[in-house]
């Protein structure tokens, strides 16, 4: 544990040492790149946040072994809920008139953040869970994404509709100068250490008993049934557990952004954040987070020069899906072990 | 009243390309057990496909030659990429369906560019017809109904009367056991992928001079569509058919009720569906449990 955690620890510390300028270099002397020029610092932010993002995601996935294809809309619904609490709204439905004035609280906005991704998780997770499994499951999740998708699209006096909503301030932190986090590098400190916090979270869930009953139900489903452990509470319980990272993210993602508009529950970011997972290996604890830093620095490395570059990402995804479905994780773990040839060997 | 009217007709016709896409995919579904996410690419590229073929070989066998090409795409993409994932669990091929997707997506921009391209129509379809007091335009109204009820009335005969339509049928309850039996499961399944991206494509192609043709057309679709099979039932062909006319018609009259939730409209059907019936209106027992 204290390993892993570690690790993950000195990853995060490293990260916007590693970012790449855009050559093709493999991050040689990563010293002399100090000071860090502001972008390569936003960009560790975004894959910091993007990892937490998707390793809530991999509690359904990689470990219940259910693919939703729809967690953009948790991620959405948290960031959201976050610019609303920050900016206020007025908006009227029917004869019911909402009005918020908004308040700089970021404490407080998680907690908005939370409860509604909670709420409305749990009610999907209650509806499908008992219905659908396997790619019908994954079917039905990207279907209710896009309603959420829709809805902050549509309700235009509410959520601003395409444009979204701008101008949101970065909260004061409580004993630091006003306006402390809007310098980029205050800004990854303070989110490394939410990410961390909620690391350590999502390991205790990962790898407590609780954890264990969800890789029997991937493993096995009857079998878990069987074992007396009531299948679907689980199931629904993993889903709002796997929500409310996706939903931390979001609240992280407006302040980062300081605008939000409905892309962020689109069928892309939905998409981008199974292919981290399976790029960077959904088998293993920190694989997605290792995936949500390949995923962006192809990204950054290709958007420079090709707009059309989501056809890379694509290209190295497939490859991936059809060769190594075990991720970059798995490929290195693949290599630590001695092969099945030198083991017959030693053996004979 | 003359609004409604109008409103059920447009239903129709934005039901029949609902049909054409849903059945395609919901073969594949109910028969092989995988979703193409690229279903809605495949759709996508058929009608840029048919838009490029006007021009040299005339309407009428540009959506014939687009409908051929995009299915026999669908046979060579089955072969090279979907067939090595059969050992794995569906997902894998819903993953790799999606990757592809995204590569579609950008080679259609760069080759057709970010813009809506203009698709005109020949004379004798860009008429109206009238009947009863209202102007129908021929080509939506008409012609794109009465193909498609064409169409499919050739699937239902493939389904119901061939001995490909038995194997089908025969591999969507069991597919192990038609293998066991001796069927060449694997030319099968090739086929059954043709015969369901040929739909999507013909759908692409008879949808391209009616609504605008757009690189991210795919993704609008693919969703509708999975909404559609899930509202009709896994691998049901009247499940296709009353799904996709369904949720033509009433998110069209939504237009008149309150226009903002157009696009819910699916959504809420297959919530109340999958609350009342969650195998879909027509789904079978036991598939996908």
């Amino acid at each position: 544990m204290i390993a892993r955690l570690g690790s993950i620890a000195l990853g995060i510390a490293l990260l916007p040492l590693l970012m790449p300028d855009g050559s093709f270099d493999l991050y040689p002397f990563v010293g002399a790149r100090l000071p860090l020029h502001a972008g390569f610092v936003d960009l560790a932010t975004t894959i910091l946040i993007f990892g937490l993002f998707a390793l809530g995601f991999n509690i359904l996935f990689g470990h219940t072994g259910e693919l939703s294809f729809g967690h953009a809309m948790f991620f959405a619904l948290g960031a959201y809920a976050t610019a609303l609490y920050s900016k206020g709204f007025d908006a009227t439905v029917g004869p019911v008139h909402l009005q918020f004035l908004g308040s700089g609280n970021a404490f407080f906005a998680l907690l908005a953040a939370l409860a509604a991704v909670a709420v409305w998780a749990w009610l999907l997770g209650r509806l499908i869970v008992p219905r659908s499994s396997g790619i019908y499951y994954s079917m039905i999740t990207l279907a209710f994404a896009q309603v959420i998708y829709f809805i902050a699209f549509r309700w235009s006096d509410l959520t601003g509709g395409e444009d979204g909503l701008q101008a949101i301030a970065r909260p004061a932190v409580p004993g630091l100068p006003a306006g402390w986090l809007d310098d980029s590098n205050h800004f990854y400190i303070a989110a490394a250490l939410v990410t961390f916090v909620a690391v350590v979270l999502n390991y205790c869930i990962v790898f407590s008993n609780f954890g264990s009953v969800l890789r029997a139900i991937r493993e096995n489903k009857q079998r878990a049934r069987f074992l007396g452990y009531d299948v679907n509470k689980y199931r629904v319980n993993a889903f709002v557990l796997s929500a409310l990272f996706p939903a931390l993210a979001g609240w992280m993602w407006t302040y980062f952004q300081q605008a939000i508009n409905p892309d962020a529950g689109s069928i892309d970011y939905s998409g981008r954040v199974v292919m981290m997972s399976l790029l960077g290996g959904i088998n293993t604890f920190a694989g997605p987070m290792l995936g949500a830093f390949v995923y962006w620095d192809l990204q950054n490395r290709f958007a420079r020069f090709d707009r059309y570059w989501p056809e890379i990402i694509g290209l190295v995804f497939v490859f991936f899906v059809l060769v190594a479905p075990r991720g970059i994780a798995g490929l290195i773990a693949a290599l630590r072990r001695p092969s099945r040839r030198a083991v017959e060997q030693a053996e004979a | 009243m003359h609004q409604v009217a109008d409103q059920i007709v447009n239903g129709i016709t934005l039901g029949m390309l609902y049909i054409l896409v849903a059945l395609g995919l919901n073969i594949i579904l109910g028969l092989m057990g995988v979703i193409n996410f690229s279903h809605g690419a495949f759709f996508m590229l058929g009608a840029y496909v048919a838009y490029t073929l006007a021009p040299h070989v005339g309407f009428f066998p540009s959506l014939i030659f687009a409908a051929a090409i995009i299915g026999a795409f669908g046979m060579l993409f089955e072969v090279l990429l979907v067939r090595p994932l059969y050992r794995r669990p569906p997902e894998y091929t819903l993953l790799l369906t999606y990757g592809t997707a995204l590569i579609f997506e950008q080679v259609v921009r760069r080759i057709w560019g970010d813009d809506a391209v203009r698709y005109p129509l020949p004379d004798w379809l860009a008429g109206t017809f009238t009947f009863a007091g209202y102007a129908f335009p021929v080509y939506r109204d008409v012609f794109l109904v009465a193909v498609t009820i064409a169409i499919l009335a050739i699937v239902w005969l493939i389904i119901n009367k061939t001995n490909v339509g038995v194997i089908i049928r025969a591999g969507t309850r069991d597919a192990e056991m038609v293998r066991i039996l001796g069927i060449n499961m694997p030319l099968m399944f090739m086929l059954v992928f043709g015969l369901g991206s040929f739909l999507a494509g013909l759908a692409g192609a008879l949808a391209a001079p009616v609504y605008a043709i757009i690189p991210n057309l795919a993704d609008q679709w693919i969703v509708l569509t999975f909404v559609i099979v899930i509202v009709g039932g896994i691998g049901s062909f009247w499940g296709a058919i009353v799904g996709g006319l369904t949720i033509g018609i009433l998110s069209s009259l939504m237009e008149l009720v309150y226009p903002p939730a157009v696009e819910l409209t699916g959504f809420i059907i297959m919530g109340l569906v999958l609350l009342v019936r969650p195998r879909g209106l027509f789904g079978v027992e036991g598939l996908f449990e």
